[in-house]
């Protein structure tokens, strides 16, 4: 009995010592934005809704060699390589602006990516992003078309980016797109062109992750000789930069470009071997 | 017999009392508390965080600490760089939190003052799945209500198994430095 009038008394001292401090102040992890379902900027050729933060500015160096069918001739392409500069800057965490040149077609461009929705937890299933872009074709020589007026200059893309990061490795996007060239080359394309997009990314380990994407021109004139791009590639992630390695069938990296002037077949064996690289600053 | 069933319920309503008298205790709270760690190297990009919502909580009976952060509420220079934090090193989908749980030693609150008195700290810091000691000085005052603590103490990406790849090995130091600032009121 004393053992237990002893055991009782000191039997708040023990409910005490099991009460955990930290209980206290323990809380739920809070609903999340989903985040980085993408790494890149592109998931290969096509934007990606992945953004750049607020006051961030991005440099993306990037490069499609020439075809790789040509064998040691011109080294895999590397002798024929398309350059790309790229400048984005975030205004706010949901507006980015660029501005970029591309050597395919002397292309100037500017664009706007905006953010509508964003993946959450408990909230909404997708991210939603709107890209816009407007495209300058400086190669175009009046001595050889002499009606050329600057309208016929331009080209223009308007995109929706909704992508489902679906779990920790994969994430998915289906980029709807509607793109108009003020001028085709071919009489029988229509200027207004449509296409559907869809891109992929899964991780491989914590820094490797396998990319993909595949655009399917919904209005391609008969007679085109453009093929729909299918690409693939890594990226690669280190502190400051991602790097992306890739194949693919198109050539050019602006929008109207790739997805409406792809020459490469990979059934063939005609694809090229390229890459982009980001710098934050 | 019945006298001794008494005696037991008289024990048990002290012993009943006993705890309420010991759970009201006074306690210190701050739901806004700072951590920074950094793990700059000269000549590489600064690699440093800062969180500015962590919890802790101070019992001034006993000297008993406790803290809380979340992973995802470190905010870096370079939001690339916060995504790799959580997504490659720290894992914060998978262990979202830091948690301290530990002891001021000789911690006497009516010692307290504006004066700043140091004091050893020792406790288990949880991160990443993996457990630690740490044992670090802390300064603290008082001032007015308010109970300020401040320090710092280091640990290595090994301690919690956080594994630094090759390629950014000589841009991330070996040693993390960890700062905390905390400013505790009554609860």
């Amino acid at each position: 009995m004393k053992i237990l009038n002893i055991l009782l008394l000191i039997f708040p001292v023990l409910l005490f010592s099991q009460d955990d401090l930290f209980s206290e102040i323990d809380t739920d992890v809070a609903d999340e934005f989903e985040t980085a379902a993408f790494k890149g900027l592109k998931i290969v050729n096509f934007e990606s809704t992945k953004m750049i933060s607020n006051k961030e500015l991005y440099f993306v160096v990037s490069h499609r060699f020439g075809s790789v069918k040509t064998g040691f001739k011109d080294f895999f392409g590397l002798d024929q390589a398309v350059t790309r500069l790229n400048f984005i800057y975030g205004v706010s965490d949901g507006i980015n602006i660029g501005v970029s040149r591309s050597s395919f077609l002397k292309t100037y461009e500017t664009s706007i990516k905006l953010r509508l929705l964003r993946q959450k937890n408990g909230g909404s299933p997708f991210t939603i992003v709107s890209f816009n872009t407007l495209l300058i074709n400086s190669a175009l020589e009046k001595e050889n078309l002499p009606g050329l007026e600057f309208d016929h200059r331009l080209g223009y893309t308007v995109q929706l980016l909704i992508s489902r990061k679906v779990n920790k490795n994969f994430s998915l996007e289906l980029i709807p797109t509607y793109f108009h060239d003020n001028l085709v080359q071919l009489d029988e394309q229509e200027n207004s062109q449509y296409s559907l997009g869809l891109g992929g990314r899964h991780k491989l380990s914590k820094r490797w992750s396998l990319n993909a994407d595949y655009g399917y021109h919904l209005n391609r004139a008969e007679n085109s000789p453009f093929k729909n791009p299918f690409s693939i590639g890594f990226d690669l992630e280190t502190g400051g930069h991602v790097f992306q390695l890739h194949f693919t069938n198109a050539q050019p990296m602006n929008t109207n470009g790739f997805l409406g002037q792809a020459i490469g077949d990979w059934g063939e064996g005609d694809f090229f071997f390229g890459f982009n690289v980001s710098r934050v600053f | 017999m019945k006298n001794k069933k008494n005696k037991l319920v008289a024990l048990l309503v002290v012993g009943l009392i006993g705890i309420n008298m010991v759970s009201a205790q006074e306690k210190y709270i701050d739901k806004n508390g700072t951590l920074v760690f950094e793990a700059s190297e000269k000549l590489f990009e600064e690699v440093k965080a800062e969180n500015t919502s962590v919890t802790a909580i101070l019992d001034t009976k006993t000297g008993e600490i406790a803290a809380l952060g979340l992973m995802k509420g470190f905010r870096f220079k370079n939001s690339l760089m916060e995504e790799h934090f959580n997504e490659n090193y720290i894992e914060s989908e998978t262990y979202p939190k830091a948690i301290f749980k530990g002891n001021l030693i000789d911690f006497e609150f009516k010692s307290l003052s504006e004066i700043e008195q140091k004091l050893t700290t020792t406790g288990i810091l949880e991160l990443h799945g993996k457990e630690k000691e740490i044992s670090t000085i802390l300064t603290i005052k008082k001032i007015d209500k308010s109970i300020s603590i401040q320090g710092n103490f280091a640990v290595t990406p090994e301690d919690f198994d956080i594994e630094i790849p090759k390629i950014v090995k000589n841009k991330i130091a070996r040693e993390v430095l960890v700062q905390l600032t905390f400013n505790l009121i009554e609860k």
